[in-house]
């Protein structure tokens, strides 16, 4: 899945998809819920907290 | 160092604000005298016309090249983060002045800014500071990350 595809899908823009991947942007609940949605894994496994 | 359009498009409206209002106040300043009134009405809307029809051509431009013309969470936080520095530099600006009125102090040496003509440009200035930092926050954001 490209980034443009995961970002029209989820709602945000590509540089947002970018930033969260570069980890310069945590995003909001409900926008990591919906990309976890997008790879049908749970939350715990797309994103983690250090 | 690639920037997005985003970040190009607020580069070209600080670019955009700085000179137009950058010329404007060389201008101003320069030929401020002690008996000055405040510039004529039609010269300030040709000013604000001015960068409004050069910031609408920037936001469309930029709007072509993105693909997507609505802002996301993470644009409204970082305009939202933006607007409140603005407002602090504005309002740290405005509590200078009131404080020279109060004090009657700070500029005994500057009295050409005390004239009409001359309050009106600072205060202007005030505001066109505070855009500057709108501007020069958001690139920071886009820059370093939220």
């Amino acid at each position: 899945m490209s980034q443009q595809t995961l970002a029209e899908k989820v709602g945000v823009t590509r540089q947002t998809i970018i930033a969260i991947e570069k980890d310069r942007y945590s995003p909001s609940l409900e926008v990591a819920f919906k990309i976890s949605n997008e790879f049908g894994i749970p939350l715990e496994a797309v994103f983690n907290y250090n | 160092m690639e920037f997005s359009n985003k970040e190009k498009g607020l580069i070209a409206s600080l670019g955009v604000t700085l000179l137009v209002f950058g010329w404007y106040f060389y201008g101003s300043f320069t030929n401020l005298r002690l008996s000055a009134e405040p510039p004529g009405l039609v010269e300030f809307i040709i000013l604000i016309v001015l960068i409004a029809v050069l910031e609408s051509i920037i936001q469309v431009f930029v709007s072509f090249k993105n693909n997507s013309q609505l802002a996301d969470e993470r644009d409204k936080l970082i305009e939202k983060v933006s607007y409140r520095y603005s407002y602090w530099v504005l309002s740290a600006c405005i509590w200078f002045y009131m404080g020279h009125i109060l004090l009657n102090t700070w500029f005994d040496h500057l009295p050409i800014l005390t004239t009409p003509g001359g309050v009106f440009h600072l205060l202007l200035l005030f505001f066109v500071l505070a855009e500057v930092t709108h501007f020069l926050t958001q690139l920071y954001y886009y820059r370093k990350g939220f």
